[in-house]
């Protein structure tokens, strides 16, 4: 199946939340002037995890953003078909047009990635830059990302250069299209 | 203005200044990211520039206190009524033969910024971040081998091989006070074989990606490296072809048996780290190919100065200087100076603004400028009298910020303010504009020009990047540089015959055989491409007096101060009974702490993408033993202030500690004064007033306190 990716290695996240502000900016999430904390929409969030006891501590840090499903349990919700995965690409789009705003898709999203604009009425989400990727560039966090911790490309490729890098997969963060990565 | 697309200029979130491309649509800023002809990075506080740039808060034109000093209140006025206040104090200052009395706090963005010349023709003082954050490390450094650094000389991380140690000692690079590429260059080193230690009290985003985290008793840095020192001198492990060559005659047998008696063993009991980890790190330095140290917060410290030497003593000893992972030496790019070039007050001859029961032995003190900035106590003792200030926010951002604003409040016995006149330039409402009698409206980075030429940057050692206007500005906000220009034609026009700012930077850039357009048409950047290694080979000598490595600084003979203590801080000597935990306080990514612009950034205090908390991180062990868990409202107290905030339980600090963020608290602007936020500068006194033991070790405690905490 042809899918585009991001890979996210845990060696190289340090949980900045560059990715964040830039893909904000770059779709225009936010009204710069008036916006007050907790009130703009993200793309993207930081999860991180600590484990052990001082001074034996271990942490890492990660993205999270729409895992692009192969089974799209969003799409499943909408009734209007407002929301495809892109037989090119193997992103999932949302179409605003066909949008009522019934809010379906936020709920049985499993990631909790889809955000709702209240005032306009219609849900919005990471369409991986479709614009951008579509005519060779990056997705803008893979670009911007300050470690250089997100890679994108085609999953299978990525999947081989993450095994050629002594890479493990972490399954338990994301069985879908975006893949998460790290040193064993 | 260039008009659309992505046009070169410099961030201006933090003092770091990494060159940026700015995409510009329908005269509209859209989007930011490094410029990739400096290894382009821009870090979330980059990115979140815009949001600093459009927000409602913008300060938009010139105002005037109206009410008493403290009440913010404000009406406005026009540039010229407060370009005629300015004038008018400062030459009546002069008049009366106290230029000297002013002083403007300011971070210099190169050695030849347009205010820096403003303060000189007028005679005053610079007090700038750049010695006050860390002058005993450029202090150490000069003297030892005599080269200029500051907390932007950071290692070239992108040159350490593969093996090489890179020691972070309470150092937050992942933090971009650094070039906003640090972080990736840092992991690109690891990634090829070289080794990541960090030395920190907090387990921080560093720490989760090194290959060892040395928890440390704050403030025990000097005796850690000190024992490093000793096992490497004893055990001959240490690179004696460097120093024989190298270091000044006497000094390596002055050292040794100055380090003698300061074993693994001795040091550990000093600075909590296991003598063992001590010989293991010591082991480490000497068969690595490379060591280098990047240390900023530590070297904010009380022993600050012993701190310095150590680190230096530990770089000549073990051959980093100057070499591919080690100690870079930067060298000064030749810009021509704009003549006639205003003499610089003369530091040494009118003193600094400093007190204590014994400032003459910090007199014997070698520094170039003032060295740090108790302003507090200046006040009181008449020696300043006007003060301004750019880009920083003493009411909230300096140790003792508490008694500042007290200072800036005193009256004399006519009841008019000890301190003449306060001038505060801003973006955004901020702290210390609250007590400000003039307000002028600053530009951000993407409304200014502005000549960025720091021989400190990390990127290729010496270079100049244009920060040019990229939109109209807003309102009527002018940037300060321009300000003082204009300023210094009315006040001193024989040092400021040049038309504007932009004409300014053209003379100046014409010693590299540049000009603003030139920049303006290659990506905005000037730069040699080369760093150089062991330029001191080429040179045959360091840059000292005598041409060597001067481990024994025999200027201080007099004070008894030629070699390095490993004491702790005082202030972490006493007061331990009254006073258990000791308070660390710490930076993070989301902040410029002294820069109020970046406090009221939506996008900076946005739980998903900046910071909406700051509590008092306590060790589970701590908790237990003071009977609070996670979420209780604690009060922490010092000798000098309290603060009320919520507490958090992780296992990331070192038992004894309390960590709470740098630089909060603000109440002024909507977004800076939401929540619970405090300011670790109520905790931390007045420098003036704890002196007696730093007058001795030429240190000064940014960060050094002692705190009991209670529910």
């Amino acid at each position: 199946m042809k899918q585009l990716s991001i890979m996210v290695d845990l060696d190289r996240c340090i949980g900045c939340k560059t990715c964040i502000v830039a893909c904000r900016n770059h779709h225009g999430l936010i009204d710069h002037e008036y916006d007050m904390p907790g009130e703009i929409p993200y793309y993207l969030r930081v999860e991180s995890k600590s484990e052990g006891k001082f001074p034996e501590i271990k942490e890492d840090s990660w993205v999270v953003m729409c895992q692009h499903c192969k089974k799209t349990p969003c799409a499943k919700g909408c009734e209007e078909g407002a929301i495809t995965k892109d037989v090119q690409t193997g992103i999932v789009l949302f179409d605003r047009e066909k949008c009522t705003g019934c809010g379906e898709c936020v709920e049985k999203c499993p990631y909790k990635v889809i955000q709702f604009n209240e005032k306009e009425n219609y849900a919005h989400k990471c369409n991986l830059c479709y614009d951008r990727v579509t005519h060779g560039l990056d997705p803008v966090c893979v670009e911007t990302c300050l470690t250089n911790a997100l890679t994108f490309g085609e999953k299978e490729i990525l999947l081989m250069q993450a095994d050629a890098a002594g890479k493990q997969v972490i399954k338990k963060l994301s069985a879908q299209s975006i893949v998460y990565v790290k040193t064993p | 203005m260039s008009g659309d697309g992505w046009i070169p200029t410099v961030c201006y979130q933090c003092k770091a200044e990494c060159a940026i491309l700015a995409r510009v649509e329908g005269g509209v800023v859209k989007e930011v990211k490094g410029n990739p002809r400096a290894r382009g990075k821009a870090c979330v506080k980059g990115m979140a520039g815009i949001t600093s740039l459009y927000s409602n808060e913008r300060l938009k034109y010139p105002m005037k206190r109206v009410g008493e000093r403290g009440s913010g209140e404000f009406e406005r006025i026009t540039w010229d009524e407060a370009m005629d206040i300015m004038e008018t104090k400062l030459t009546e200052l002069r008049d009366r033969g106290e230029a000297h009395k002013f002083t403007y706090s300011m971070f210099p963005h190169s050695v030849t910024d347009p205010k820096w010349r403003f303060v000189n023709a007028c005679g005053g003082f610079i007090s700038t971040g750049l010695p006050h954050c860390d002058s005993a490390k450029i202090m150490a450094h000069m003297h030892t081998f005599g080269c200029f650094p500051n907390h932007h000389i950071a290692p070239m991380y992108y040159a350490v091989p593969k093996g090489g140690l890179m020691i972070l000692s309470g150092r937050h690079p992942f933090g971009c006070l650094d070039d906003a590429c640090v972080p990736s260059h840092i992991l690109d080193a690891k990634e090829r074989g070289a080794k990541l230690i960090v030395i920190d009290p907090i387990f921080r985003a560093e720490a989760a990606k090194a290959d060892w985290w040395i928890p440390i008793k704050p403030g025990g840095d000097a005796a850690l490296f000190l024992g490093v020192s000793n096992y490497l001198l004893a055990n001959d492990l240490y690179d004696k072809e460097f120093c024989d060559k190298w270091v000044q005659e006497g000094d390596m047998d002055g050292l040794k048996a100055h380090l003698k008696d300061m074993t693994p063993e001795a040091m550990s009991k000093i600075c909590g780290v296991p003598a063992g980890d001590i010989i293991k790190l010591a082991r480490m330095a000497a068969e690595a190919p490379s060591a280098c140290i990047d240390a900023f917060k530590s070297i904010m410290y009380g022993n600050g100065m012993d701190w310095g030497h150590a680190w230096s003593i530990f770089l000549v000893i073990t051959g980093n200087l100057d070499n591919p992972g080690g100690q870079p030496l930067p060298e000064i790019a030749p810009m021509a100076p704009v003549e006639p070039v205003p003499p610089a007050p003369d530091v040494t001859e009118l003193g600094y603004h400093r007190t204590g029961p014994d400032r003459s032995q910090f007199d014997s003190y070698k520094f170039f400028l003032q060295p740090t900035w108790y302003a507090a106590q200046a006040i009181k003792d008449d020696t300043l009298k006007v003060f301004f200030a750019s880009e920083c926010n003493p009411a909230l951002s300096e140790m003792g910020s508490g008694e500042w604003r007290k200072a800036v409040t005193m009256k004399d016995e006519n009841g008019d303010y000890k301190l003449e006149l306060l001038v505060v330039t801003e973006i955004m409402p901020s702290e210390t504009m609250k007590w400000a009698d003039l307000v002028l409206p600053d530009q951000t980075n993407f409304e200014r020009w502005e000549m960025l030429y720091m021989p400190w940057w990390y990127n290729y050692g010496h270079c100049a990047a244009l920060c040019q206007p990229v939109v109209e500005p807003i309102g009527e906000s002018r940037h300060a540089n321009r300000v003082f220009i204009d300023l210094g034609k009315r006040m001193f026009p024989e040092y400021f015959a040049f038309k504007d700012d932009v004409d300014y930077y053209d003379i100046e850039l014409a010693g590299v055989g540049m000009s603003v357009k030139k920049l303006q048409e290659n990506g905005g950047l000037w730069s040699p491409g080369t760093v150089g290694f062991r330029k001191y080979e080429d040179a045959g000598k360091f840059n000292t007096p005598s041409g060597k490595i001067e481990l024994k600084w025999n200027m201080y003979k007099d004070i008894g101060r030629e070699w390095p203590s490993p004491e702790l801080p005082l202030e972490y000597r006493r007061g331990e009974d009254e006073f258990p935990f000791v308070l660390v306080n710490f930076r993070t990514i989301y902040l410029n702490n002294t820069g109020a612009w970046s406090q009221n950034n939506a996008q900076l205090r946005d739980p998903v993408s900046g910071l909406d908390a700051n509590p008092c991180l306590l060790n589970p062990i701590d908790a237990e033993r003071l009977g609070v868990k996670s979420g209780d409202v604690v009060t922490m107290e010092s000798n000098s202030g309290q603060v009320k905030l919520p507490v958090e339980l992780t296992e990331k600090i070192i038992p004894g500690c309390a960590g709470i963020i740098h630089g909060f608290g603000q109440t002024m602007g909507k977004v800076a004064c939401r929540g619970s936020w405090v300011s670790d500068n109520e905790l931390i006194s007045d420098a003036g007033t704890t002196l007696d033991e730093q007058d001795l070790r030429g240190g000064e405690a940014h960060v050094t306190t002692r705190v009991r905490i209670y529910k």
